[in-house]
């Protein structure tokens, strides 16, 4: 946001109601311990490079023996490869969250965008945009990503393009409800008559009083997008030379690791899955909780 | 499972609501999947008894149409179902009579006379004739649909007559060593000249009219195929008294049916699963010799039967000198133990080990030994230096950049494609693995839309048809269509091809087809990396053994013949009892455990709830 014109006015507001969010949302335990995890996770993934060596994921050194269980040398076993499960599984959460994160992000800007306008402009925009809307509320999300990513070259681009241009309607939806609520309040109606044009009251006045919904939501769209791109890559659409938690699973199941009874192969993507994605909902959750006063009394 | 993300406030009163109806869709979805597995639990005493051969396969049926069907799993039906002339014999793939009795060819090899057996019927009950058959070579010549599946057996057919029932006359158009072992199936006649449009005949009208050693009597599309037993078949009737092909979706579904008793043979196992199996109780395992080899094919300039350039192929790799650096960069002895789980042949020349004759492996001064140094030399030594960012660049100064086109479903292609990168990246050389459909493949194969992509052939006990692939005329028509492999296109390998198909004398031909794959492998435009073994494995409890092909190390199922179905030897327990049923029960069970989970979670939710709102 810029730099506010009255910086103990506006500055001053936002901080406290910053602090007020952040004691409802510490209130919050469910909500407090996603966040840690999900810091965890996050802190992990990105020092995986400092921390652990690349090397071990180039299947023409690694001298390891294929499929063997958990020891002292491979806390979690290793693949077919002979590659050492627990570095995949660590390198696998980079990509897992890069591309939750990038397709979140893809279907917060489409749904932010659409659903502004729609409210916004009212009229015949609106109808088109929500048919639209509509039309791709209505189809199957994943047959579409299915088909979508079969038909565009593989890659994590096109993962991130196919979930994000699936999952964006439900965002449109509820950020065109709550500006259709703040555009009838009086200050933008004061920003109007003051002659203030459409950018002017999107972009300073209706969007900052929305954004905090979209973030919320956001939140929870990442969890749906993991668990997306890990069905994807599941049945085989993602990019095998990328390693994410979907593509551990399918190699797991293309070798045949279940007749071998290999559940060190199977578990550690699995539950990787399991954790981010309930992290990521207990993060929503609590978020929601923050900003819609009316959930906090029907919780313990 | 992407529409889980938003739920809105006013929904969260509905979550139990929901949670019930999300597991009632979750057990619905269930119970037809198992259900869908009690055809085969049936057929343990169905109509009347007797011993059932279940064979648990992973592909399906493209086509029960003879002239239509080329997948595997059509082709090993076809030969249970429909007469050939001659067929390979179970020992050693020698050529053995079939429908024909006994064949001659005329001085100038352009005339082969074929006499048809005696007393051989069609499901029907009307005479196998002479007239059958020609007339089955007759559409294929005629009737460019019934040429899809093995329209390179009549390409070079002048004429087909059938002077009398039991002789067929045949003309080519010029000599042709492979007269002996046409492996087109024979339909009836007085069926099929019925069928005006043999492209949309499904050919599913149950009993299906043939005369092989089964007669197929039920299918259910992506579920099962049942055959009976032909007890009229003039070499005697089959051991079994019925087969019956299962679908499954994936080999790890197979693998388990096959524990539990559910069906009797599996074929196409991983390494994995190969190993996994090792000591099982009442499971015998079988490590064939595969017909198949698995190759790079490096894009050599492609071009059409015109002589027109198409395609996009990278420009250095139309230099032989990279392309036999590449092939110094990949270790097959590495890829064979971590790719195969060492369930394979290191390959180099063209036709896999399983046929002795013509296996060909290059002499000492003619080998391409594993050497990344050498590799990079001989880059140096070609004029390809690496460029700043350690890319090598070719003359005109184009980054050596390549696209390795995957198919997306095998994860032998996926782990190879790993191993190709990181060697290749040693090299200054860039690779894309880009994995896609199988179609697509073959589409962007024929297209020359490729810089490297991976291949692979299941050869026949006569090479021709493999060895066809790598000439001039296997480069697409400039409309369309055509089969090519690695576009070679190379003169002196013509040269030789052709002068192997007119060869009749076996040992001379031999040495021809050997000199072919030499100078195969010293273009080096297909990089032949491994022969695969066939993995499968069978109940011994219910059978003590089958008819392999050949019978030192061979196969059981997808023969060059029906050999391994024909002559199975059930067990006296197969004879006897009915086989296991209990997939079915612990179906059952697992439903009723998920049942009672759900009821339990879902009542508990409610109370909290309700509960949670009455403390407000």
């Amino acid at each position: 946001m810029s730099a506010p014109p009255n910086p103990t006015g506006v500055t001053g507001r936002r901080v406290a109601a910053l602090a007020e969010g952040w004691r409802v949302y510490r209130a919050d335990r469910g909500g407090l311990f996603g966040l840690a995890v999900l810091l965890l996770v996050v802190g992990l993934a990105l020092l995986a490079p400092v921390l652990t060596r690349s090397e071990g994921l180039d299947v023409t050194r690694v001298r390891g023996e294929p499929l063997r269980p958990p020891s002292a040398t491979n806390w979690l076993g290793t693949d077919e490869s002979g590659r050492s499960v627990l570095l995949l599984t660590w390198w696998g959460a980079r990509m897992s969250l890069l591309v939750g994160l990038s397709a979140a992000a893809l279907s917060m800007v489409i749904g932010t965008v659409v659903g502004l306008l729609a409210a916004h402009f009212g009229g015949w925009v609106a109808t088109l945009l929500l048919r639209v809307t509509d039309f791709f509320l209505v189809l199957p999300a994943l047959v579409l990503a299915i088909a979508l990513s079969t038909v565009l070259s593989r890659g994590v681009f096109t993962i991130v393009l196919a979930i994000g241009v699936t999952s964006w309607p439900q965002t449109a939806r509820l950020v065109r409800a709550q500006t259709l609520t703040v555009e009838t309040r009086p200050y933008i109606e004061r920003a109007r008559a003051l002659g203030g044009g459409h950018r002017h009251l999107l972009g300073k006045h209706v969007l900052p009083a929305v954004l905090p919904l979209v973030f919320a939501t956001t939140t929870l769209t990442v969890a749906s997008a993991i668990i997306a791109e890990s069905t994807l890559s599941f049945l085989g659409l993602g990019d095998p030379s990328m390693i994410s938690w979907g593509s551990m699973l399918k190699s797991a199941m293309d070798t045949g690791a279940v007749t071998a009874g290999a559940w060190w192969y199977l578990l550690p993507p699995g539950l990787g899955i399991a954790i981010v994605v309930l992290s990521f909902t207990l993060c929503g959750r609590a978020l929601e909780t923050v900003l819609n006063p009316r959930l906090r009394g029907t919780r313990r | 499972m992407i529409t889980v993300g938003v739920r809105s406030s006013g929904a969260r009163r509905a979550a139990p609501r929901a949670l019930l109806l999300i597991l009632t869709l979750l057990l619905a979805a269930l119970v037809p999947a198992f259900g869908k597995h009690e055809p085969a639990t049936a057929a343990d005493s169905p109509n009347g008894g007797g011993v059932t051969l279940r064979v648990g396969i992973q592909q399906e049926f493209d086509s029960l149409n003879p002239f239509l069907g080329f997948s595997l799993a059509s082709t090993d039906v076809f030969r249970l179902i429909y007469p050939t002339l001659t067929t390979y014999s179970a020992e050693d793939f020698s050529v053995v009579p079939e429908l024909a009795t006994d064949w001659k060819s005329s001085e100038d090899k352009l005339t082969w006379t074929f006499h048809i057996r005696r007393g051989v019927h069609w499901s029907d009950g009307r005479p196998v004739t002479a007239h059958d058959v020609a007339y089955t070579f007759k559409r294929m010549m005629n009737d460019p649909a019934a040429a899809t599946a093995n329209g390179n057996y009549v390409d070079n057919f002048s004429s087909v007559t059938a002077p009398d029932d039991r002789t067929v006359v045949i003309r080519t158009e010029s000599p042709q060593a492979t007269m002996r072992s046409i492996a087109a199936p024979i339909v009836p006649r007085h069926v099929w000249s019925r069928i005006d449009n043999v492209a949309e005949f499904a050919n599913q009208r149950m009993p299906v009219v043939g005369s092989g050693p089964f007669v197929a009597t039920e299918y259910r599309p992506q579920q099962y195929l049942t055959l009976r037993a032909n007890e009229d078949f003039w070499r005697g009737a089959p051991t079994v008294d019925r087969l019956r092909f299962v679908n499954f979706e994936n080999s790890d579904a197979a693998v388990q049916a096959l524990r539990k008793g559910e069906i009797d043979v599996v074929r196409d196992l991983t390494p994995t699963q190969f190993d996994a199996l090792r000591g099982t109780d009442d499971i015998r395992r079988v490590r064939g010799k595969g017909r198949r080899f698995f190759e790079i094919v490096l894009n050599p300039g492609a071009a059409n039967s015109a002589g027109d350039p198409i395609g996009t192929g990278h420009p250095a790799l139309r230099d032989a000198r990279v392309r036999r650096a590449i092939d110094r960069a990949i270790d097959r002895e590495r890829l064979v133990e971590r790719v195969l789980g060492g369930y394979g042949t290191v390959g180099a020349g063209y036709l896999p080990p399983i046929f002795e004759d013509y296996y060909w492996t290059p002499p000492p001064e003619a080998r391409r030994p594993f050497s990344i140094e050498a590799a990079n030399r001989a880059l140096n030594e070609a004029g390809y230096p690496r460029g700043p960012d350690g890319v090598r660049r070719g003359p005109s100064g184009r980054a050596l950049d390549f696209e390795f086109v995957l198919h997306g479903d095998s994860p032998t292609d996926a782990l190879v494609g790993k191993f190709v990168k990181e060697w290749l990246s040693r090299l200054g050389i860039r690779v894309r693995p880009q994995p896609v459909s199988d179609n697509q493949v073959n589409q962007r194969t024929t297209a020359g839309d490729f810089d490297m992509v991976v291949s692979g052939w299941s050869v026949n006990p006569d090479p021709d048809y493999v060895l066809r692939l790598q000439t001039c005329g296997a480069r697409p028509k400039p409309g369309g269509g055509g089969l090519p492999d690695s576009f070679l296109c190379d003169r002196r390998y013509d040269e030789l091809y052709a002068q192997q198909l007119a060869e009749f004398d076996h040992s001379r031909r031999v040495d021809l087809i050997r000199k072919a794959q030499r100078r195969f492998h010293r273009m080096a435009t297909g990089l032949i990396l491994f022969y695969p073994n066939t993995l499968e494995a069978y109940r011994s409890d219910r059978f003590a053994g089958f008819e392999r092909q050949p019978s030192e190390g061979g196969v059981i199922t997808a023969q060059q013949g029906y050999w391994g179905y024909y002559g199975a030897r059930p067990t006296e327990q197969a004879r006897t009892a009915s086989g296991g049923a209990g997939y079915r029960s612990a179906a059952f069970v697992v439903v009723g455990v998920l049942l009672l989970g759900a009821i339990v979670v879902v009542s508990v939710a409610a109370r909290r709830r309700r509960t949670a709102e009455h403390r407000e």
